[in-house]
């Protein structure tokens, strides 16, 4: 009768479900032994020779769906005119970049970036065969597979392949958030989520110790993820107890943004806690946070711009910050989002889901500069969609191979042009 | 992608732990008494293996027993494969500490474990990270009573004494009926909207509202079908204002247990779901997409079961509702013929005039809606992996009763894999189902708003799901941030209650007496029941279900 009922569980049963967090315990007492310092600058545990590098890479996801139109806007398109007659109104405030396009009004903080040659766009970077589906897509990008067949997440890939992540929770770091996000998974990967940097902390001496007591071989189908959670959330209390004393912003990060809807969304907040991960040598290597609210289905021109301005100033003092530190030729910073939205504006000014869109990457170690097509307004698809010209995979082997320096092909099962934007 | 091995000693379902309770000093506690190898039956395996170093481990917390009373594992006899085994009867004295062995057979601890002294807590880091089990529960469902602990964890918020006696006493088929069959109580309005039905109530008070009644109300399984249908048919308080949110939460208690084609429509034309998925300014001349796509894809058929055609036609279909003016006493939707498409359309294959209610017919016509609600259903109150085969049997009786949800309920509840031994642990209890467990567990009734207050920390702020998905479940609520905040919220809950119940047999009434080894020695080091509650709720075996 259970035999029928309730399937046995499979190794990619644990990946599908989550059930990840790397549950091999064994010689990871080794790994600790070598971190002599908290506060050595850039101390990985690397698996490898040659990735034992001070490179940090903090990926913004853009949840719902971002418009890349409404954000490396076209500025000579008269067809954006025809299928936007509304949102189009976008292009007049746009920061021009050249003659043809321009960054949304409200990315000011980024487009002083971009005249210091700190900013790349990619254009039209999307993937064949689009999903419209959020969580669908969500998993495409996250996976790095448009096929579908994997289910660890590529940085959580990156992370599993390259550096001891048992040793060092903090190597693959969620921001904000209280869960892992799928980016990170693997089965493999050790990854220490913090939500907030003032609550992250128990609230009793007892609690702490009684939690580090009994997190310890739990039985059960979770029980290595409980007792990795509960270790990564020990170690890291403690980490962030030294880092306190080890950072002080050197940034104004507000999240006072006004946006059209109030957001869920801290990302000032979150970046300032991974600027502090980076910046007091927590050893953190690979950052991951969320902005969400994208998708726009009404009133975009109002809301998408409210959450650029939120964007813009959360990334501006980030990289002042690290900035400060002498750290930002460290870090990129890169956004991605599931799909961009469909050229043609619906009655209520917003958009339905859509295809291809613009990445923006910014960081001191950026070539800046415009890589790939910005896609054809005339030659839409059969859905009335944006026809891709960037693969988004070319866009994760640069960010591996040029700006984190491992093997992206390990990650991605295969090689794609590049496109350079890493100088 | 290039085979890599799994991680060694990786969690399995492969062994199980096997527990009895012991009684000593007073205290209830519970032994680990030996492993179970799942793969062979109830055959126990020797002890020689690596993989057996936890129950080693667990001897340590024999105390002062006499060694006749050690049962080895490869002694064990098989009835004591469950902890509903009636308790050993020990004869020691009360010692928590020092713990030391008893059992002439065993080996020295692995190492890598952390101490559980100040100092050590002091010394952080290192932290050493913690070892495998490789071992699963025993399950002690075979006994009625723990069934029925089993049930009311699932379908209810947990239980308080009195609520666990009387269905104990009852027995799991009455609770069983009592729970499907009784109509939901319905909560008083807040206090500001019973003053004036038009007040904006605040997302705050929204929140203790809720929380307050899934402690208080007579009937928590509505509770737990209307928090179920909540992440399921998702709309948040951002975009949909929380009186809204607070007019459709009454809905879906309303109509949690009924007719799923009367619930598809009352989600269709709620207000708060007319402004989330922006059906309210959708027309036939100007057709959004998102209401019809979200309407298939997440809340009925799932993804990849239709076409971008069948998106773009139910658009149009379902065009034409508009929300309801302040002079208008009506708190659901309100049809506009002029707004409506008015022409032939083709959707799901069928070609013709729809409307709201013939796109609904049209999509409980689909063979995957049964069985895509019924997944939901399933792997909700079973477990992460239930079979095709069951859900395609649950899925046929649910679509036979005309998609009846209280027959579909009944069905998952009285069907033995809900109460198999894989099903035993199998879930982890969501953050607010284990605020409220342990509330009731404590016997305090007045942490709703402490328990709203704490879902953003926990991962599940009410009102307020992360995506259209709706929340995630078992696994994603396990994370460094979440664990940190559930046991912050355990020490809020006990700092706010002045008088606990005794501890003693809490071990037995809200963890079965089965209890992981680390878990037992924890207990056993403490008779103070302050701390020993703290031990209890915080546990591994208290956030599943």
């Amino acid at each position: 009768m259970n035999e029928v009922g309730i399937n046995k569980i499979t190794r990619r049963d644990f990946l599908q479900k989550g059930l990840v967090f790397g549950a091999g315990a064994a010689g990871l007492a080794a790994g600790y032994a070598a971190v002599p310092d908290v506060f050595a600058r850039a101390v990985y545990g690397a698996k490898r020779d040659g990735v034992m590098n001070d490179r940090v890479l903090v990926m913004i996801q853009l949840a719902g769906g971002a418009d890349g139109l409404q954000t490396v806007i076209p500025l000579q398109d008269s067809r954006l005119r025809t299928l936007r007659p509304r949102l189009s109104a976008a292009a007049d405030q746009a920061l021009p970049m050249n003659a043809q396009l321009g960054l949304n009004r409200n990315l000011r903080g980024i487009k002083a970036l971009w005249d210091q040659g700190k900013v790349a766009v990619v254009n039209g970077v999307g993937y064949p065969r689009p999903s419209f589906s959020h969580f669908d897509s969500i998993r495409v990008w996250e996976t790095g597979d448009p096929t579908r067949r994997q289910v660890e997440g590529w940085l959580g890939k990156t992370i599993a392949k390259n550096y001891d992540s048992q040793g060092h929770p903090l190597v693959g770091c969620a921001c904000g958030t209280t869960s892992v996000p799928g980016a990170l998974r693997d089965l493999e990967a050790t990854l220490t989520v913090v939500n907030g940097q003032s609550s992250f902390r128990f609230s009793s001496a007892d609690a702490e110790r009684a939690m580090g007591a009994i997190y310890n071989g739990t039985p059960g189908i979770y029980g290595a993820l409980f007792d990795t959670a509960v270790y990564t959330a020990r170690d890291t209390v403690a980490r962030l107890r030294t880092a306190r004393e080890a950072y002080v912003p050197k940034a104004q990060y507000s999240d006072n943004a006004r946006l059209v809807y109030s957001s869920r969304n801290q990302l000032g907040a979150a970046l300032q806690l991974a600027a502090e991960l980076i910046i007091s040598g927590a050893g953190a290597k690979i950052l991951h946070v969320t902005l969400g609210g994208w998708d726009t289905h009404d009133q975009q021109l109002a809301r998408h711009d409210s959450l650029m301005a939120y964007l813009d100033q959360a990334v501006t003092a980030f990289h002042a910050d690290l900035g400060a530190y002498g750290m930002a030729d460290r870090v990129l910073v890169a956004t991605w989002s599931e799909f961009g939205r469909r050229p043609q504006e619906t009655a209520n000014g917003g958009t339905d889901h859509g295809t291809a869109s613009s990445m923006l990457l910014v960081g001191d170690t950026v070539k800046g500069g415009v890589y790939g097509q910005m896609p054809s307004l005339t030659a839409l698809d059969r859905t009335g969609n944006l026809a891709y010209t960037v693969d988004f995979r070319s866009v994760y082997q640069e960010i591996l191979a040029s700006h984190l320096k491992v093997d992206a092909r390990e990650v991605l099962d295969q090689s794609f042009e590049r496109t350079p934007f890493i100088a | 992608m290039a085979a890599r091995t799994p991680s060694a000693g990786g969690p399995t379902r492969r062994s199980v732990l096997i527990t009895a309770l012991v009684t000593f000093a007073g205290v209830a506690t519970a032994r680990v008494l030996g492993v179970r190898d799942l793969s062979t039956g109830f055959t126990l395996r020797p002890r020689s293996a690596p993989a057996m170093d936890p129950m080693d481990d667990a001897m340590d917390m024999a105390m002062d027993m006499p060694e006749s009373e050690v049962i080895p594992a490869e002694m064990a006899p098989e009835p004591m494969a469950t902890a509903s085994a009636p308790p050993l009867q020990a004869a020691a004295t009360a010692s928590p500490a020092p713990v030391r062995a008893t059992t002439p057979t065993r080996t020295p601890a692995p190492t890598a474990r952390p101490t559980s002294t100040p100092a050590a807590v002091a010394a952080m880091p290192p932290i050493a990270p913690p070892r495998v089990s490789g071992f699963d529960w025993a399950s002690p469902l075979e006994s009625e009573k723990a069934r029925v602990a089993h049930l009311l964890r699932r379908a209810t918020f947990g239980a308080t004494d009195a609520e666990l006696d009387a269905a104990q006493a009852d027995g799991y088929a009455r609770t069983v009926e009592r729970l499907v069959e009784t109509p939901p109580a319905e909560p008083q309005a807040p206090a500001a909207i019973a003053a004036d039905a038009n007040a904006r109530i605040g997302i705050g008070d929204l929140q203790a509202w809720w929380t307050d009644w899934m402690l208080r109300s007579p009937t928590p399984f509505a509770e737990k079908m209307t928090l179920f249908w909540h992440g399921h048919f998702v709309s948040d308080y951002r975009k949909s204002q929380t009186n809204p949110m607070y007019w459709q939460n009454r809905t879906w208690r309303q109509f949690s247990l009924g007719k799923l084609a009367d619930m598809l429509h009352r989600v269709t034309i709620d207000q708060a779901m007319l402004r989330y998925l922006d059906l309210a300014t959708s027309t036939g001349r100007n057709p959004n997409e998102n209401y019809a796509r979200e309407l298939m894809e997440i809340f009925t058929m799932g993804a990849g079961t239709f076409s971008e055609d069948d998106v773009k036609a139910g658009a149009k279909a379902l065009a034409g509702w508009r929300l309801p003016r302040a002079t208008e006493s009506v708190r659901t939707g309100v049809f506009d013929p002029s707004r409506a498409y008015a022409g032939t359309l083709t959707f799901l294959g069928k070609t013709g005039t729809f409307d709201t209610t013939s796109v609904i017919d049209r999509v409980l016509a689909q063979d995957v809606t049964a069985a895509y609600i019924a997944r939901q259903v399933a792997e909700h109150f079973i477990s992460p992996f239930v079979a095709d085969a069951y859900v395609a049997r649950i899925a046929a009786r649910f679509r036979s009763s005309g998609y009846q949800t209280r027959t579909l309920m009944r069905e998952v509840f009285l069907s033995p894999e809900f109460t198999s031994p894989d099903a035993y642990r199998a879930l982890v209890k969501g953050p607010t189902e284990f605020m409220v467990s342990a509330a009731k567990a404590i016997g305090s009734a007045s942490l709703g708003r402490a328990i709203a207050a704490a879902g953003t920390g926990l991962g599940q702020n009410l009102f307020d799901p992360p995506s259209v998905g709706g929340w995630g479940d078992n696994a994603a609520w396990v994370s460094a941030s979440t664990m940190l905040a559930r046991a912050n919220f355990v020490s809020t809950a006990l700092g706010a209650t002045r008088t606990l119940p005794p501890s003693t047999s809490a071990v037995a009434r809200h963890l079965d007496g089965v209890l992981g080894p680390e878990t037992a020695r924890e207990l056993a080091t403490t008779s103070d029941d302050r701390r020993r509650w703290l031990v209890i709720l915080s546990s591994p075996e208290f956030q599943l279900k």
